[in-house]
């Protein structure tokens, strides 16, 4: 006889623990739901059921474990039918839509397969969608790192953390203990907002920086997440640029015509605010000798630590 | 990629429920609105048709109405009590909420009624399963925002409408040109914002960055059809005709490179280091890319594509000492 596929099991499983009146037993699985006759062990069928129900769960199954009063190493298991259903839930076509947006955010990542799952459960309930206003429209970006959802259970539990984070500016690592509490997406990377216990302060961290797995330190119910937490304020630094006549065009559209007296003669002066030193730092150091950078020394140094490195390429 | 067992399990559970809701329904309707092929539908029916609770004897099974089936019209005429729907798993609502938030967080979409309405109500369906979302936020971006969303509304109405638009735009080499383009779709890696259209100019598809637009004006005329054009579907650069293939040794922290561009292979080097190659279509955005990295990239191959970026480099580095701007700072002078 053919294998049963996993899916079919799967499937077979959840209607078998839908219907039975009070529970059924490992034993009463094994014989009589479709699938399991394949196991050629007992010891094959545990680590098969136990799977299964593990996948189950993942996938918002409401299994609930029954033990018997009389037999207490009797297990038996059943669906729990009104925790299992979605509650009544009424989206517009537009809102279908703006759902399948979402559905297609995310590159990478366990985020990209949990969010089309989530869509295929909810368009169970939902009409046909209509993109509307927003036809025509993409976001497409990568999900988070794989630390995200240690990290998350942690910040759940209100437990501490402690792991291996290099820092961006020196490049060296240490080990951080952390009490998290929060996980902010922000601009090209995520980020794990706590106390770093260590220097005794709120600190953020990249979690594409963390180069170990997260390990739990300490009790749950340990970390007291305040209830305000103030992101540090977004800080905005004036730069100001040596342009060649006629050149970087794009830079000048977002910048205002400006004088500086370490300007060379034959370049036009513009000052303009970024939020992020090292990401404009990427975007100047492609400019080459288009753009100067003035000041402040900490993008210059910035754009001439990128330009060096690239002095070096191919000579060996 | 196969599909993942639960993945299919999930699916044919909410088709149970669908069909519960929507009688007689077309498969290619069905296919359409779950999004899989007509073939995967029929066989998910299939797998139905053959599960039910244990005995599975003819009253035990989930059925369907044959003759209907053989028209390719799917009528569920006994759904064994399984027609209720299933609710959202806590991953399953922290990823479609955190991306529903990534959305209102881009530029010219912050005030967007329907973004808010349907977060809302997933926020409330998920119940429970929305907590672990609580702990997540996303915030929007804090870099080229401002200059993006001034063409954004322009651009997004041109799309919408199916209407032309000139543009005066910068090229990622450095020089402006006048088109006018068919917009086909807008795109966001929630940094960025890209139009990904047909250049007239060019006859061709192109992209173009909303930073880089400095003009954007929608015209009276219709976009051309475009039955021929498929869209790539995320913020990439086009690989069609790419005359130069490029391999980059970069450093553990420049990972992103990876995940962020279609490179052709990936390949691990000792001590987290790691190699892409790349086909290159415009040497230009290679060079931007590529010196924006600097110190990440350790080598970079061709030769000759490493000595166009040598060049470059020195005659920036030379640009900065002859104007007196290398003095102050640490590291070899020139």
């Amino acid at each position: 006889m053919d294998r049963v596929p996993a899916a079919e099991r799967l499937l077979d499983l959840v209607i078998a623990l839908s219907h039975t009146r009070h529970r059924m037993t490992k034993g009463e699985i094994r014989r009589q739901v479709n699938g399991y006759a394949d196991a050629a062990s007992t010891e094959s069928f545990d680590r098969m059921f136990e799977r299964d129900k593990d996948q189950l769960r993942a996938l918002g199954i409401p299994i609930v474990t029954l033990t018997d009063s009389a037999h207490e190493d009797d297990v038996g298991y059943r669906i729990d039918t009104t925790e299992y259903t979605l509650p009544p839930v009424d989206f517009t076509p537009a809102e279908v839509g703006v759902l399948s947006l979402a559905a297609q955010v995310w590159q990478d990542s366990s985020f990209a397969a949990e969010s089309r799952r989530g869509l295929t459960k909810l368009r169970a309930v939902s009409d046909l969608s209509d993109p509307g206003e927003h036809a025509g429209l993409a976001l497409r970006v990568r999900g988070p790192d794989a630390a995200f959802a240690e990290l998350l259970e942690a910040i759940t539990d209100r437990i501490a953390v402690e792991f291996t984070y290099r820092t961006a500016r020196t490049g060296t690592s240490a080990q951080r203990t952390v009490e998290p509490w929060r996980l902010v997406a922000k601009d090209r990377g995520w980020y794990l907002i706590g106390f770093d216990r260590d220097r005794q302060a709120q600190r953020s961290f990249r979690l594409s920086r963390i180069t170990t797995k997260v390990r739990r330190i300490g009790e749950r119910g340990a970390v007291q997440i305040p209830s305000r937490i103030e992101v540090p304020p977004v800080t905005t630094t004036e730069v100001v640029l040596a342009l060649v006549p006629e050149r970087a065009s794009a830079l000048r559209a977002r910048a205002e015509p400006s004088e500086h007296h370490a300007a060379p003669s034959d370049r036009d002066v513009v000052r303009l605010t970024v939020t992020d030193i090292d990401r404009f730092a990427e975007q100047v150091a492609g400019y080459a000798d288009s753009v100067l950078v003035l000041e402040p020394a900490e993008l210059r140094s910035a754009v001439l630590a990128r330009l060096r490195a690239a002095t070096a390429w191919g000579e060996n | 990629m196969a599909e993942n067992a639960g993945d299919r399990m999930v699916r044919m559970l909410a088709l149970i429920a669908y069909l519960e809701k929507n009688r007689g329904v077309p498969v290619e309707q069905v296919a359409e609105h779950f999004g899989v092929s007509t073939g995967q539908v029929l066989q998910d029916v299939d797998t139905l048709w053959v599960s039910g609770t244990p005995g599975y004897l003819h009253g035990d099974l989930i059925d369907f109405a044959a003759d209907d089936r053989e028209h390719h019209i799917l009528t569920l005429t006994d759904a064994r009590g399984m027609d209720r729907p299933l609710r959202l798993g806590p991953h399953e609502a922290l990823a479609l909420l955190t991306a529903l938030r990534s959305l209102q967080a881009s530029p010219g979409l912050t005030d967007d009624a329907v973004l808010a309405s349907t977060t809302e109500k997933l926020a409330g369906a998920a119940g429970q399963a929305a907590q672990a979302a609580e702990a997540v936020d996303v915030e929007a971006p804090s870099s080229s925002g401002a200059d993006t969303a001034t063409h954004l509304p322009t651009v997004r109405r041109a799309v919408k409408k199916g209407r032309q638009l000139a543009l005066r735009y910068v090229s990622a080499s450095d020089t402006t040109s006048e088109r006018v383009v068919d917009p086909l779709q807008l795109l966001t890696d929630s940094h960025r914002w890209f139009l990904l259209a047909w250049c007239h100019r060019a006859a061709g598809l192109r992209q173009f960055r909303l930073d880089r637009m400095l003009d954007a004006t929608m015209l009276e005329a219709r976009i051309d059809d475009h039955p021929d054009v498929a869209l790539p579907g995320s913020a990439q650069p086009e690989l069609k005709s790419a005359p130069w293939h490029v391999r980059l040794v970069l450093a553990p922290r420049a990972r992103w490179v990876a995940e962020q561009y279609p490179v052709a292979t990936v390949t691990d080097l000792e001590e987290g280091r790691f190699a892409v190659e790349l086909d290159v279509v415009d040497l230009a955005w290679l060079h931007n890319l590529v010196l924006g990295l600097g110190p990440d990239v350790l080598a970079v191959e061709p030769p000759d594509v490493a000595e166009g970026l040598r060049v470059r480099a020195r005659s920036a580095l030379e640009a900065y000492a002859q104007a007196g701007l290398v003095e102050d700072l640490p590291g070899p002078v020139l």
